[in-house]
């Protein structure tokens, strides 16, 4: 409950963020502190400046951009995700699985940079960016702006593509595939809670499937892409039967890690419901059961 | 507060009143709440941002005062359950906690208030399960929720302006 | 002069009328024990075991004391070096051996163990020295499971002991062997666990703690919910009188039992400020509260085999029972007889035999927790039913209804001579499938196909909440206690200017006392219980205790209620007579009411009580010197419930006053995919005897109900093989929150006690009635060739395992052997 003596800035704009980030080694951005704060309460992280971004203007705009897709600053909150009538309008599942994560107090603080930055595997995001395809902008002070895909921004447990002295600033979701949709699904603790398994999809084609994107979380330290599953769903009817013969199994080459909430074998039994589950709800098909 | 330091002079208003304070970097604005300014209402239920006791408002947004720092709270307006009625009347919301026993121990029942007013101004005729997913943040361990939804359903929608009118 | 009273005939006892206590706690001003604050104070942090078990080689504590702002820091070899003797041990030897002072000395035996406590300006100056506190461990193995922990070869946790076994005892009741050997078929259950949970109140352990050096005397402020038992166990270890230790508290946070359980941290405040020379504030934070504040009891039940007719008729069962009383004796080994209260819990069942284990392990020592000891009994009791009924090819509902106490029986005596007092245990469950509409859900689950990838299943949970405690069954766990009964204390004054007042022995943590003993008042002194003001919380000096008071167990509505009805009699005795010689009246024709004294048919003559208040406060030389030495108008009276001394040879006797009863109804949906467990529907029916204000035993009801389904479902505390707790905080520690709460359906039956002043049975606590309604509905929704519910904890992975042990030919925990006779009958499996 009680941090350890550390120094707070609030800088005005991102260049005077980068400048705080790069002078000093030990300086770490606060965006919502949703999670950061509890790192430091637990003292089991040390950090010497929190370089507080949380009301940086330009970190706070959701843009819709002229090809369908978002340009989402990453200071916006996830209760101003599920709120945006842009993201409602183009991304409505990003909008749904912003407005479930944990609670109010937590949505109205909690921010998708950090929800990225924080790079928990539990994360609702990531794995969700992941599958959407989104790229993550990447400013240092040196001017540049670095784009990464999702798929390869996330490294680990509280490790991300974003270097010393950089920061991300935006993350650029592309405009959903036509015909196509998203999905999402999640086994948790309880409602609204932890994550003990989850996936994510996002598809292309209408009555076949012409691609799909399939994303796995809560089995590694980072979300993974399932190439075998994607690859087992091209050309495959857009149907409850041939989504779960394309699942069937996946989990069995997987080596997630157990814990107290869920052992391996569980996670590797829960890998091909929730990724046919996503895949269900990206089809618009729910299959057997509730997506 | 471009410049890093150890301690900040802030400046805010809490339950209408300004309010300035030099405060440690490192404090949390639910103790700078408790200890500095003496308001007992807002409570401490547990140190992972999980229970809600701490809720507050900061510029109209429901947030724990446990996962902010005291010093975010410079420039802000901050709401406590202090000041959901200064005159010491019940509002409606109080009254329905009352008559609908949607109180025990009463510890968890400021922030609840706070999540609840939260929801009410932005939701004025919220369904039950919209009341429910409003509270989910805000843990009782006396009243298994039942009469605290009961509650917020008293006080909001139909009921309580008829009650009002 | 107006009267306002109602007709004679009513009573405010028996209304649901709203709490006194909730202004204050609606408006932010209540005073919870972190608001209190002493002038010189300094914050308190202890320093905690990040091993389960380990020997300390050294504790260098320098380099906190160099920080400044740091007022002092105490170690287990000081406060051994300033404590006369451990804390006392209610168990016999060996158990009893076990030294335990407040802070851990040369060893730590669970993770969190306190080695250290620092006293700091600030929280934040506390918390940096505890951590600059440099502690030398030597780890040692662990033991975290109480079988284990039974066996001669296991990590010994006090060598003094000489085993980890700290009680056991043969409970035997009836003839168990000649009902297993003419039983149509004996159920043989191999394993039963009931897990470890805590009702974790949303208020941590808090106290103020100040060695006044100027008095010697040591103040405690805290939420301690049973002070006096805290203070009859540290008094002797600080080498304090007890007329020189207080305590006092006023709101807090919610209890539930565990807050029984902070009087080692107390004694160690005390000792802290004792060396600093100031008060010593505490506030636990969330991750120490689970760590060290005290769980619920776990406990196993190994080789279950229990006697059934042919018929239905359970006659009996015998279980080896072991209980994991963690790594010292928090009030334990008490909880070793606690649930023999209900021994055959709903049932009519007359042969009995547990052979109970006691051990210690490197786990959070337990603590009572909502439902203690009976919790754990009752549902193996609910496991055994369900069981039997699925084994042997019995409805549960008919089952249980067959075996059930019936009305005609009551008073009814168990097997072990306690009394159950009223009820209708076959209504109760009736009702409780009315509410729930069981005939729509057996309905729906009968449609569901294979492939639905759903299962729907109806469980019932039947339970005793046995409320007021005889003490005496302490002396079945040690004959040589010197304790015995039960009682609570109130005190009830006419104040100067004839206001009412009342104060309790009770620690309220929610409860609503305040407005309950106004009811109770008001009725007696012919008033509204707007006019009586009950003192909020507890406060030694206001002499109003005895050494069972605070509040725990199911007992205030009998005990509590009873000394505030009590006092209030003599009150009003007080001021009839008073009355009477004012109005020169025979005291048989005084009447009271709306805080007047009238004599009856000639209300012109009236005294109101501010003039009765004046003649005894500020007026008596016009009174009688005799009336003037008797008559105080301050009348303190001590409930006492008409118990005797149990048998410890036989280990029986009348354990408890009131047994009230919750039945509960639940349906379950699973899901075949991923074990996740949704509730459809649920029914709470309860039925605790006259009651005083109904919307309040609701509350209480609403809330068991949650609790029990969250440990059913979520809650548990679960330790790695080294003794590193899995679950310390809210982010493990799920606590249920609103969107995993069905909303419960509440029905009651009023079965007066004719054992108590009121007609009340003590409730609250429910039995636990959830984790075996939920378990009991898991088992409903399972194939036939499953293993059973075994567990009381079933998260979703559990419950996933156990809809595929039928397909993987896994062991079911359960063989059945029949006699050949019974063969033939509908009941064979």
């Amino acid at each position: 409950m009680l941090l350890e003596s550390v120094e707070y800035a609030r800088p005005d704009t991102v260049e005077q963020a980068l400048t705080l980030l790069s002078q000093r080694e030990g300086a770490a951005p606060l965006a919502g502190g949703q999670s950061l704060v509890n790192v430091l309460k637990h003292r089991v992280a040390s950090v010497e400046l929190l370089v507080d971004i949380s009301r940086i203007d330009e970190l706070r705009r959701i843009e819709a951009r002229s090809d369908g897709g978002l340009e989402i600053g990453a200071c916006v909150t996830y209760d101003e995700l599920d709120g945006s009538d842009a993201v409602r309008a183009s991304h409505p599942l990003l909008a749904d699985v912003a407005g479930h994560i944990e609670d109010q107090q937590i949505r109205d603080r909690g921010t998708i940079g950090g929800n990225c930055c924080l790079s928990d595997p539990t994360n609702n995001l990531p794995p969700l960016l992941v599958a959407l395809d989104a790229t993550m902008n990447i400013r240092s002070r040196s001017g540049g702006v670095r784009q990464v895909a999702a798929e390869d921004f996330f490294h680990g447990y509280f490790s991300t593509a974003v270097g010393e002295g950089e920061l991300l600033c935006s993350i650029t979701v592309p405009p959903l595939p036509s015909p196509g949709g998203a999905g999402y699904s999640t086994v948790s603790l309880g409602a609204d809670s932890k994550a003990l398994a989850r996936a994510a999809a996002l598809v292309r084609g209408n009555g076949v499937i012409e691609d799909a994107r399939v994303v796995l979380a809560c089995f590694s330290a980072a979300p993974m892409r399932h190439h075998g599953m994607e690859a087992a769903l091209r050309g495959a009817p857009a149907t409850a039967e041939a989504v779960a013969a394309a699942a069937a199994g996946i989990g069995d080459g997987l080596d997630p890690p157990g814990d107290v909430h869920a052992s391996t074998d569980y996670r590797r039994a829960l890998a091909p419901v929730v990724a046919r589950r996503a895949v269900c709800q990206a089809i618009g098909n729910g299959g057997d059961e509730r997506g | 507060m471009v410049d890093a330091a150890t301690t900040h002079a802030i400046e805010y208003t809490i339950n209408g009143e300004r309010q300035q304070a030099t405060v440690p970097a490192r404090r949390l604005l639910v103790h700078h709440i408790r200890d500095t300014l003496g308001m007992k209402g807002t409570h401490i239920g547990c140190d992972t941002g999980s229970c809600g006791a701490c809720s507050v408002i900061v510029d109209g947004r429901l947030v724990k005062s446990c996962m902010m720092l005291a010093a975010q709270a410079d420039g802000t307006a901050i709401e406590t359950v202090e000041g959901l009625a200064p005159d010491g009347a019940l509002t409606p919301l109080q009254q329905a906690f009352n008559e609908q026993h949607g109180l025990q121990c009463g510890y968890c029942t400021p922030g609840l208030l706070m999540a609840a007013s939260f929801l009410l101004r932005r939701n004025p005729n919220p369904s039950e399960a919209e009341i429910r997913r409003a509270i989910r943040g805000n843990i009782c361990r006396c009243t298994g929720y039942v009469n605290i939804v009961r509650s917020i359903e008293a006080a909001a929608g139909p009921a309580a302006s008829e009650r009002a009118a | 002069m107006t009267t306002t009273a109602p007709p004679q005939t009513e009573t405010w006892k028996g209304q649901s009328i709203r709490r006194t206590e909730d202004r204050r706690l609606l408006q932010g001003q209540g005073e919870f024990t972190d608001d209190v604050w002493m002038h010189r104070q300094g914050y308190a942090h202890f320093v905690r075991s990040p091993l389960g078990h380990a020997r300390i080689r050294s504790i260098d504590t320098s380099r906190a004391a160099r920080l400044e702002g740091v007022y002092a820091i105490l170690t287990g070899d000081e406060v051994r070096e300033m404590c006369p003797t451990p804390f006392f041990q209610i168990a016999p030897e060996p158990g009893g051996r076990i030294a335990e002072y407040p802070l851990a000395v040369d060893k730590v035996r669970y993770h969190g163990d306190a080695v250290a406590v620092v006293l700091a300006e600030t929280r934040e100056l506390a918390r940096d020295a505890a951590g600059l506190v440099d502690v030398d461990y030597e780890p040692l193995p662990a033991v975290v499971d109480t079988v284990a922990a039974a066996d001669p070869e296991a990590p010994l946790l006090h060598e003094q002991v000489g085993s980890n076994v700290v009680w056991k005892g043969d409970f035997d009741w009836g003839d168990v062997d000649w009902a297993l050997e003419n039983a149509d078929h004996v159920v043989k259950i191999d394993r039963l666990h009931f897990h470890r949970f805590s009702s974790t109140p949303l208020e941590c352990n808090a106290a103020v703690v100040h060695w006044d050096p100027g008095t010697d005397t040591v103040k405690v402020q805290s939420n301690n919910q049973m002070p006096m038992f805290a203070s009859m166990v540290i008094g002797p270890t600080l080498g304090v009188a007890s007329n020189r230790l207080t305590f006092s508290s006023q709101d807090i946070g919610g209890a539930f039992g565990i807050k029984i359980g902070s009087y080692p941290q107390i004694a160690a405040l005390a000792l802290l400020s004792r060396k600093a020379g100031r008060p010593a504030k505490w506030t636990e934070y969330r991750t120490d509260h689970m760590l060290s504040a005290g769980h619920g009891n776990e406990r196993v039940f190994l080789d279950t085999e229990v006697a059934v007719l042919k018929d239905g008729t359970i006659l009996g069962f015998k279980t080896r029972a072991f209980d994991d009383a963690g790594a010292y004796l928090h009030y334990e080994p008490l909880g070793a007889v606690i649930w023999s209260q209900v021994c055959c819990g709903c049932y009519k069942l007359r042969h009995i035999h547990v052979d109970y284990t006691e051990t210690v392990t490197n786990k959070c020592p337990t603590i009572p927790n909502r439902g203690y000891s009976r919790l754990q009994h009752l549902w193996f009791l609910e496991r055994v039913v369900d069981v039997v009924a699925r084994e042997l090819g019995f409805d549960p509902v008919a089952l249980r209804k067959q075996n059930y106490v019936q009305p005609s029986d009551y008073p009814y005596e168990t097997p072990n001579g306690c009394v159950y007092d009223s009820g209708d245990l076959p209504r109760s469950l009736d009702m409780a499938l009315e509410l729930i509409d069981a005939p729509k859900w057996r309905e729906r689950q009968r449609e569901l196909g294979r492939g639905s990838g759903k299962r729907i299943g109806i469980g019932i949970g039947s339970t005793l909440d046995s409320g007021t405690n005889n003490f005496g069954q302490a002396r079945i766990i040690n004959p040589n206690l010197p304790f015995s009964g039960n009682g609570e204390a109130a005190f009830v004054k006419l104040d100067l200017y004839g206001e009412i007042n009342v104060n309790l022995g009770t620690t309220p943590q929610g409860q609503g006392h305040e407005t309950t003993a106004a009811q109770v008042v008001a009725d007696v002194l012919g008033t509204s219980p707007d006019a009586v003001h009950v003192t909020a919380g507890f406060n030694q000096q206001q002499n109003t205790y005895v050494a069972f008071s605070g509040t725990y167990a199911s007992q205030f509505a009998v005990t509590g209620l009873g000394a505030a009805q009590g006092a209030a009699e003599r009150l009003r005795a007080e001021i009839a007579e008073v009355a009477a010689f004012a109005l020169q009246a025979p005291i048989d024709e005084i009447e009271i009411r709306d805080g007047n004294c009238f004599v009856r048919d000639d209300p012109e003559r009236a005294i109101p009580f501010i003039g009765v208040a004046n003649l005894i406060y500020s007026n008596n030389a016009v009174l009688t010197p005799e009336l003037r030495e008797r008559i105080s108008l301050n009348c303190r009276y001590v409930y006492t419930p008409p118990f005797q001394v149990p048998d410890p040879e036989t280990k029986t006797g009348n354990l408890t006053l009131t047994y009230a009863s919750q039945i509960h109804a639940c349906v379950v949906e699973l899901d075949e995919h991923t074990g996740e467990v949704k509730i459809l529907d649920y029914a709470a029916l309860d039925d605790c005897g006259t009651r005083i204000n109904p919307q309040l035993v609701e509350g209480q009801v609403h809330g068991a109900t949650a609790l029990g389904i969250g440990a059913a479902l979520y809650e548990a505390f679960e330790y790695d093989e080294s003794g590193l707790l899995q679950q310390a905080s809210f982010y493990d520690y799920h606590a249920i929150t609103a969107l995993d709460t069905p909303d419960i359906k509440v029905g009651d039956i009023e079965s007066p006690s004719p054992f108590t002043p009121n007609g009340a049975k003590g409730m609250g606590e429910g039995g636990g009635a959830p984790l075996h309604a939920v378990c009991s509905a898991i088992q409903d929704a399972l194939s036939p060739d499953d293993a059973i519910v075994s567990d009381s904890h079933n998260p979703w992975e559990r419950v996933w395992r156990l809809m595929r042990s039928g397909e993987h030919g896994e062991p079911r925990g359960v063989t059945v052997a029949s006699r050949s006779d019974a063969a033939g009958s509908d009941a064979t499996a």
